[in-house]
């Protein structure tokens, strides 16, 4: 979606604004939002630089509408640490790890506003498993699973003999896999 | 020992120094808001204790410090220096710090995250900087365990930091670029390639001493060579401009150029008190001066460091004692007087 001032950029900050008891909804870019709403964009930040008043800010702009009262029954807490999402809006601050996950579709959201993603692509820690998964404790990792994650580990030590028996392994195990999917599903056909 | 800023380096006219920092926290202690005095303790204690797997695989020699049992002024010392920020040191929690003997390198304990991994160069090498910061990461992760999420990355205290939790930055000198009024344009332009501009000791893009600070603002959805390579292309574009404004200056007037030059020189020398600010000024002056060639210097006189060590705290450590501002505004004078070599005219005029 294009900003709706400039109609160049790309709009990554949703805006309310209740105007003489009147509501209008703004999609803006950036710069625009920095210009022409009272965000301010470039926080003069004494020392280490931090964008935690500014995604405050955005944040309590895009609450501070008629939507607040509706939030305000389903304002989520965390179970963890006992942080409030509206808390977390006053200070930019998270209380834990976990409020990233209790806080959930709302912090979504304002990681698209302020990253423009939601993805992390950069690196991880060593010896870090991805798993399709990844809240699963290993004894529920299935078979196929857990020859995954050997696979990956033989590929990251560049045990490239061992990585491809692997693969064929787990091949082997997901033609068997299908093969009993059709085999339960003949008698009903 | 050489301090990382007593080194001289490539691009030196126009970037002074190239930092990263890493943001990591540990999955057993909640994040600094939520933090208890004791788990503080606690958390500083630990990561201070994985210190001698760092010094023994780094091969540098580190210290130890807690920052918070250190006076009012050796704190602020620490931050003009750059050797730990200003959350850091404003921290009444117990906060920790462990760093390299040339503080190319350091690890501060309880910042707004539980680690903050910084490393720093002279001039233009954020490259360096990245893979010494990422080894001590390596390092670090082996006794520690971070707080990481398939999706969201590193997570972070501020969503603004979450994923590679790596802010990269130049620090840059742009006399002329300050001094024809370009800064606020370029901090726009920069802007919508998600990168920011700063004045290092002044508020919002005003800086003394013409000195900026410009880093990466997004952390998540791009790898850390992405933004690294982001920043430097932009880094470059600025370079550029600022050296061709610089030249245009020159040739458009040369004489007022040097004489005004050799003026804040003659300020600078003479001057019986100085604020910091005027200093500063002065001193960018007659540092974009030298590098330009329109003045030489007798002495080989390393004018950043000056400018760091005119800081309000750095002088006080430097006297070694707490002093009201017009003492130090004459301690000032007097240490400049002390520390700049003569001059004559450089091999452009
Ligand atoms: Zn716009
Ligand atoms: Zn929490």
């Amino acid at each position: 979606m294009l900003c709706d001032i400039c109609h160049k950029r790309e709009a990554k900050i949703y805006y309310t604004e209740i105007v003489n008891g009147e509501k209008k909804e703004q999609h803006l870019c950036e710069e625009c939002a920095a210009e022409h709403t009272s965000f301010q964009m470039k926080m003069p930040v004494k020392g280490e630089f931090t964008l935690g008043n500014l995604l405050s800010s955005i944040l309590q702009g895009y609450y501070n509408s008629e939507e607040k009262k509706q939030e305000e029954s389903a304002n989520p807490v965390c179970e963890h640490c006992g942080m409030s999402y509206e808390e977390f809006l006053k200070t930019g601050l998270l209380g834990c790890a976990d409020c990233y996950q209790s806080f959930g579709s709302a912090i979504l959201e304002s990681l698209k506003n302020i990253q423009g993603s939601e993805l992390h692509t950069g690196k991880r820690p060593k010896g870090y498993v991805k798993v399709k998964e990844v809240s699963k404790p290993v004894a529920e990792l299935s078979e196929i699973d857990k020859l995954t994650i050997r696979l990956q580990q033989a590929i990251e030590r560049e045990e490239f003999e061992e990585a491809a028996r692997l693969r064929d392994e787990i091949r082997a195990k997901k033609a068997k896999e299908e093969e009993g999917v059709k085999k339960e599903g003949a008698p009903n056909a | 020992m050489r301090k990382w800023y007593e080194e001289t380096a490539e691009n030196g006219d126009v970037v002074i120094s190239s930092r990263v920092r890493l943001a990591r926290n540990l999955r057993s202690y909640r994040f600094g808001s939520r933090l208890s005095d004791e788990d503080a303790v606690r958390l500083v204690k630990e990561v201070q204790d994985a210190a001698p797997l760092v010094k023994e695989k780094d091969g540098k020699r580190y210290f130890l410090c807690n920052v918070n049992h250190l006076s009012e002024v050796n704190r602020q010392a620490m931050v003009e220096r750059y050797v730990v920020s200003p959350t850091l040191a404003g921290k009444k929690q117990e906060t920790g710090l462990i760093l390299s003997e040339d503080e190319s390198v350091s690890i501060m304990i309880n910042e707004e995250d539980h680690i903050r991994i910084q490393s720093v160069t002279a001039g233009m090498d954020l490259e360096k900087v990245f893979a010494e910061a990422n080894f001590i990461d390596d390092i670090l992760s082996e006794q520690l365990s971070f707080s990481f999420d398939d999706r969201f990355g590193y997570l972070t205290a501020c969503p603004t930091n979450v994923g590679t939790g790596l802010r990269a930055s130049y620090m840059l000198f742009l006399p002329a670029l300050t001094m024809t009024g370009r800064v606020e344009k370029l901090s726009e332009e920069m802007g919508k390639y998600g990168v920011t501009i700063r004045g290092l000791y002044g508020e919002g893009t005003k800086s003394q001493g013409c000195l900026y600070q410009v880093s990466n603002q997004k952390t998540l959805g791009r790898t850390e060579k992405e933004i690294i390579a982001n920043l430097d292309c932009i880094v470059d574009q600025v370079i550029k401009q600022e050296r061709r404004r610089r030249e245009y200056m020159l040739q458009a007037g040369y004489d007022e150029i040097e004489d005004k030059i050799f003026r804040s020189y003659g300020i600078l020398k003479y001057a019986r008190q100085i604020g910091v600010e005027d200093a500063m000024t002065l001193l960018a002056q007659l540092k974009f001066g030298a590098d330009a060639g329109v003045v030489k210097l007798k002495e080989d006189v390393n004018l950043h460091i000056l400018m760091m060590n005119i800081q309000p705290a750095g002088l006080q450590k430097l006297l070694g004692k707490n002093v009201g501002s017009s003492v130090r505004d004459r301690a000032r004078a007097e240490y400049i007087r002390n520390k700049l070599p003569d001059i004559e005219r450089g091999q452009n005029s």
